[in-house]
């Protein structure tokens, strides 16, 4: 067996392992359940955790193990059919299924940042205008351009302001996404497989430069991966099977170091 | 040529699609049934309305090929014995007949028909004794004439009213009542005969001429002439004992030219009926272009799976025609239905404007039923050719995106509106030289078709101008019209679809406007009198009954009155053209002309006091719609039959008119000179100076009450009363643009959920983003909006445009009618509030249920 090791310790690993911070997220049984006719799946089951400010969470599992339902139920773009989700807003504990849907919608306008596997930009909407949403949506018009042009810049798009989303290659799509996830400065970043339409090279360029953005801001990231090689660089893996969380370790504790 | 089992496969996958999306295959369906029931319906009210024409005409006329003609006042019955006895024509039989009322037959009109029994054999073989099986023996008809006031009707009326032989049958002819007995019942064996005698009864000629006041009278003599140089003989004998004022045509000459008259009136409705379907074909592209769309990846997987271009297209036309086949069925079971209502429509607006025709069975015929199949099936294929054809051009890989759609109808803008302008053009080309009416309606459908295929520019260039305006608003107002930009392929198809539905209410509510309006000054200028008196009527533009002439003495000396006019109105045949060809005018006898200044000429000889001496000296009016059907001019000359024989009547002006009939005016003098007619139809009368006229209308009827059942009615009782007939002619044709917009609605309906469907990822985004339910709905609302707008204001002109060939082309050619055009905004204010509510809320059911779908599972849907 290869046993891989993690060459570099963050900071945030570091404080990990200091139990006496208070978390951002901790997920109370949460469980979900799809019925179909007579039948019930349960998808996620029973999961129990918490995770910290600024940590990079990797989510792995083969399909179906309950990955992007996670990340659906954690935006609340999805309701758990039990458990909760509660997130940390300061001093405020907010949790997810006492929110009524526009309540829900408006913590996520204003705390989470999504990107997609398929980039989902807004057609209608230049790549500037797509960065600028988050923002004209939570009604920060004033300064969303300089905001987006600076992400833009960052993200090496910044020439490709007025260009529609057709016209850019699926690498340029998913940096203007992430450029889009970080516009409203949110508390949380859930990527679900971001990487999984690119081609290798492309997939890493844009790996490396969320996981820069998100860690130079400080931002804690979720993302859901098949790809073991993505987690090497998280703080954190959560290893799902069938809905169930089969380990939750740091990448080194994960896999024995070996030759 | 695709094997039986690909068929199969085919036919199963076309099958299962339609099921899987089964809102937009109900709207592609319902789209289908409205447009077939809608031509199904009109189909059914024009063909009931006809027949009960022919029969009432054509089967009392029974196997004569001729007819012997009198007068306003008939023939004198010694014609009859003339022929009889000086010709010696055995085949001839005399008829004396008009509508009167039964109140125990519902009051419906039922001809009377007065026959000689003994000469009646060779001709209505339903009057035949051996078809008899109640009553008298074979000698029933004789019994009619030893018993006075008896009349013979079917057992079918009889069991219907359940009335028996014996029964007393209480009729109004006009003002007067008379009681008639059923001598025996007729059972026809033939169903044409049998149908024949459902609005008819038979009576001795005497007894007909007391009831209808022609004692000694007859209205025609019926004649067979064989064919050939014996045929040709007997009419030169019948023509030598005949007096000046009779003359013999062939039958068909006349009911052909009644038949003209309706003919125009039934095709304005067909086409309007067609509508519909023009209407629903759009919905059908649209929704067969949707279905071909949104399945290009199993398209170009079937493809890679070996499905070659020719299965693909057939596939795709399979879907289309198996909806278009549940829609045709639908529509014939509701064009049945519908077409019981429009049957009373049609058969009003025909008694309104043309001839008493009265419906009593309402059939369906399998023409009818297969010309609906026909066209609904062929609409639904046409509807979905193109699609089909486009679908065959996804390639194997499946690499086809919906984009590539978007950019090819880019391409393919600049063509398309090329093609609108060539239509348009094609449109003129057809209206502009007086040809028929079908090639000139052919016009104005190639003009709507032209406008609709330049709506997709015109939408591009407003929504692009749209976008430009908002380009420093929020992000939803700029997203709206980018929307509409980004899916122009579908969205313009909706938006031409309502947009022609829109244009049509326009055009249809400009003209009816304005023609209301030009009839409303017409009433003005030929309602001079303050009170008008006639007798009842079963028509409402002819009076066919009279006032006694003592009459007219006794109200010009009715205290109040300051002074009386007379109109006497009669059906009389003219001659035009150097083929003499027969035209069944009405002449109209009018003592003064008490428009004076006001009547409106279209031409004249000269001022109106010059005209109307010109008519004084023995010239005539023509009225609009006949001049110019025949095209007759000022100076013509119109040979008009006389009880003196053919006259010569030099045409002095022609004047404005709403009567669709050819009316001729001339002088009651000149009338009187003639004709040996002493009778009057009406009667109008001046009130003295500070008289109250409605007062006086009052005390006319309370005079008039003992004496005839006559119809007193006030300047603007009678002028309510035009009104009320106008608008009940419109009623139809309001109902059938209604149905219309219904078509053009669902179409935005199936267009707008279709989209939210494509989009729903996008819309799962935006709401995973942050965007609310109520955002989205304004999202969603804005760009339906803009739809509706774009549709109503593109409606406008093409409305404007509409108005102008239905009032200065159709109604022209159609009626005969000049009309001035009336531009009310409020006509195009509310075609555009149409447009804009009807997208507004045909965008209602899609936006709620994409704000309904989890976002989760909307992201999902790519």
């Amino acid at each position: 067996m290869t046993v891989m090791t993690i060459e570099r310790p963050t900071s945030q690993q570091t404080r990990i392992d200091n139990g006496a911070r208070s978390p951002l997220i901790r997920l109370e049984g949460l469980t979900k359940v799809y019925t179909e006719g007579a039948v019930s799946r349960t998808v996620l089951d029973a999961l129990d955790r918490e995770f910290y400010a600024g940590e990079f969470v990797c989510l792995l599992g083969k399909s179906g193990s309950g990955k992007s339902t996670l990340l659906n139920l954690i935006s609340g773009i999805d309701a758990p059919s039990r458990g909760d989700v509660v997130i940390y807003d300061g001093l405020n504990a907010v949790r997810l299924t006492t929110l009524d849907e526009q309540a829900r919608t408006l913590f996520r306008r204003r705390h989470i940042g999504i990107i997609f596997q398929f980039f989902n930009l807004i057609p209608t909407l230049t790549v500037l205008e797509n960065v600028t949403l988050p923002l004209e949506l939570n009604g920060l018009a004033r300064n969303a351009r300089s905001r987006a042009q600076m992400l833009l810049d960052r993200v090496g798009l910044g020439n490709r302001l007025a260009t529609f989303p057709d016209k850019l290659s699926g690498g340029e799509q998913q940096r203007v996404a992430i450029a889009r996830a970080l516009a409203h400065d949110p508390l949380l970043i859930l990527a679900d497989e971001p990487t999984g339409n690119l081609d290798e090279d492309t997939g890493d360029t844009v790996l490396a430069l969320l996981l820069e953005l998100t860690r130079n801001a400080g931002k804690t990231l979720f993302m859901a991966t098949h790809a073991p090689e993505v987690a090497r660089r998280a703080d954190r893996v959560l290893h799902l099977d069938h809905g169930k969380l089969v380990s939750d370790q740091a990448w080194r504790q994960t896999h024995e170091i070996g030759d | 040529m695709p094997s039986l089992s690909s068929l199969r496969s085919i036919h199963r996958q076309a099958w299962r699609h339609a099921w899987r999306r089964p809102l937009q295959s109900l709207f592609l369906i319902i789209g289908v049934a409205i447009g077939v029931a809608m031509i199904v319906a009109i189909d059914m009210a024009n063909g009931s309305a006809e027949r009960a024409f022919q029969l009432g005409t054509e089967t009392v006329t029974g196997k004569a090929t001729h007819q012997i003609t009198g007068g306003p006042g008939g023939l004198d019955e010694q014609v009859y014995a003339r022929l009889r006895t000086e010709a010696a024509y055995r085949l001839s039989a005399p008829v004396v007949e008009s509508y009167v009322v039964a109140d125990a037959l519902d009051g419906q009109p039922m001809r009377l028909l007065g026959v000689d029994p003994f000469a009646e054999a060779p001709f209505r073989s339903y009057l035949d004794p051996g078809d008899q099986t109640q009553g008298p023996a074979a000698s029933y008809l004789s019994e009619l004439m030893v018993q006075p006031d008896t009349v013979l009707l079917s057992t079918e009326v009889a069991a219907r009213y359940g009335l028996a032989v014996g029964d007393r049958l209480r009729v109004r002819y006009g003002a007067d009542h008379f009681e008639l007995t059923i001598a025996g019942l007729l059972a026809p064996s033939d169903d044409l005969s049998r149908r024949a005698l459902d609005g008819l009864l038979a009576a001795d000629i005497a007894t007909a001429q007391e009831v209808l006041g022609k004692v000694g009278r007859i209205d025609r003599i019926d004649l067979i002439i064989p064919p050939g140089a014996e045929g040709e003989a007997a009419l030169a004998r019948i023509a030598a004992v005949l007096p000046p004022g009779a003359r013999i045509d062939p039958t068909a000459a006349r009911t052909g030219a009644v038949n003209e008259m309706t003919a125009a009136f039934q095709l304005n409705l067909t086409a309007l009926s067609l509508l519909a379907l023009v209407v629903g074909m759009f919905l059908i592209y649209n929704t067969v272009t949707f279905s071909v769309v949104q399945r290009r990846p199993v398209l170009g997987s079937l493809r890679a799976l070996g499905m070659t271009r020719g299965e693909i297209f057939g596939m795709i036309l399979l879907e289309a025609m198996l909806l278009g086949a549940l829609g045709t069925l639908l529509g014939l079971a509701l064009g049945v239905l519908l077409g019981r209502g429009a049957v009373q429509l049609v058969t009003q607006t025909v008694n309104d404007l043309f001839f008493v025709v009265a419906v009593r069975e309402i059939e369906i015929p399998v023409f009818t039923l297969l010309k609906g199949a026909v066209i609904g099936l062929a609409a639904a294929a046409i509807g979905a050719a193109f699609p089909a054809w486009e679908a065959t051009s996804v390639p194997p890989a499946g690499a086809f995106k919906r984009s590539n759609v978007e950019e090819r109808t880019r391409r393919a803008l600049p063509w398309l509106s090329l093609a609108g302008v060539g239509f348009l053009a094609l449109g003129a080309g057809l209206m502009l030289p007086e040809w028929n009416l079908i090639i000139t309606f052919a016009g104005l459908f190639a003009v709507v078709i032209g406008v609709a295929l330049l709506t997709p520019a015109l939408t591009l260039w407003s929504m692009t101008g749209v976008a430009w305006l908002v380009r420093t608003r929020g992000v939803l107002v700029r997203m709206a019209p980018r929307t509409v930009i980004r899916s122009l392929s579908r969205i313009a198809v909706a938006v031409a679809a309502l947009m022609v539905a829109v244009s049509v209410i326009i055009g249809v509510g400009v003209m009816i406007g304005s023609f209301r309006q030009t009839v409303v000054l017409w009433l003005d200028d030929v309602l001079q009198a303050d009170i008008f008196i006639s007798p009842p009527s079963l028509v409402s533009n002819t009076v066919e009954t009279t006032l006694a002439p003592a009459l007219l003495a006794q109200l010009a000396s009715f205290p109040g009155i300051d002074g009386a006019a007379t109109t006497r109105g009669v059906d009389v045949v003219a001659s035009v053209g150097a083929d003499d060809q027969i035209v069944p005018i009405r002449l109209v006898a009018l003592s003064q002309d008490l428009s004076g200044p006001d009547r409106r000429y279209r031409s004249a000889v000269g001022d109106w006091q010059q005209t109307w001496q010109a008519v004084r000296a023995g010239s005539i009016l023509v009225n609009e719609p006949m001049a110019n059907r025949l095209g007759l001019r000022v100076g013509d000359v119109l040979r008009i039959q006389t009880d003196r024989g053919e006259q010569a009547f030099p045409i002095a002006g022609i004047t404005v008119d709403f009567d669709v009939r050819s009316v001729v005016f001339i002088d009651d003098a000149v009338y009187r000179r003639w004709y040996d007619d002493d009778r009057i139809s009406a009667i109008a009368l001046f009130v003295a100076p500070g008289v109250d006229v409605d007062a006086k209308v009052q005390e006319l009827r309370t005079a008039l009450a003992g004496e005839q059942e006559l119809l007193v009615r006030s300047n603007r009782g009678t002028r309510e009363n035009a009104l009320v007939v106008f608008d009940r002619t419109f009623t139809i044709t309001v109902a059938l643009q209604l149905l219309a917009t219904i078509v053009a609605f669902i179409g935005i309906l199936s267009t707008l959920m279709s989209l939210q469907f494509e989009r729903s990822c996008e819309i799962g985004v935006l709401r995973a983003t942050g965007m609310t339910r109520r955002q989205l709905w304004g999202l969603s609302l804005l760009e339906t909006g803009l739809i509706g707008a774009v549709a109503g204001l593109l409606a406008m002109p093409t409305g404007y445009l509409l108005a102008v060939i239905l009032i200065y082309i159709i109604n022209l050619r159609s009626f005969g009618w000049t009309l001035e055009m009336l531009l009310d905004p409020t006509e195009f204010a509310r075609a555009f509030l149409v447009a804009l509510l009807a997208a507004l809320l045909a965008g209602v059911y899609p936006a709620w249920k994409i704000g309904n779908t989890p976002p989760a599972i909307a992201v999902r849907s790519e």
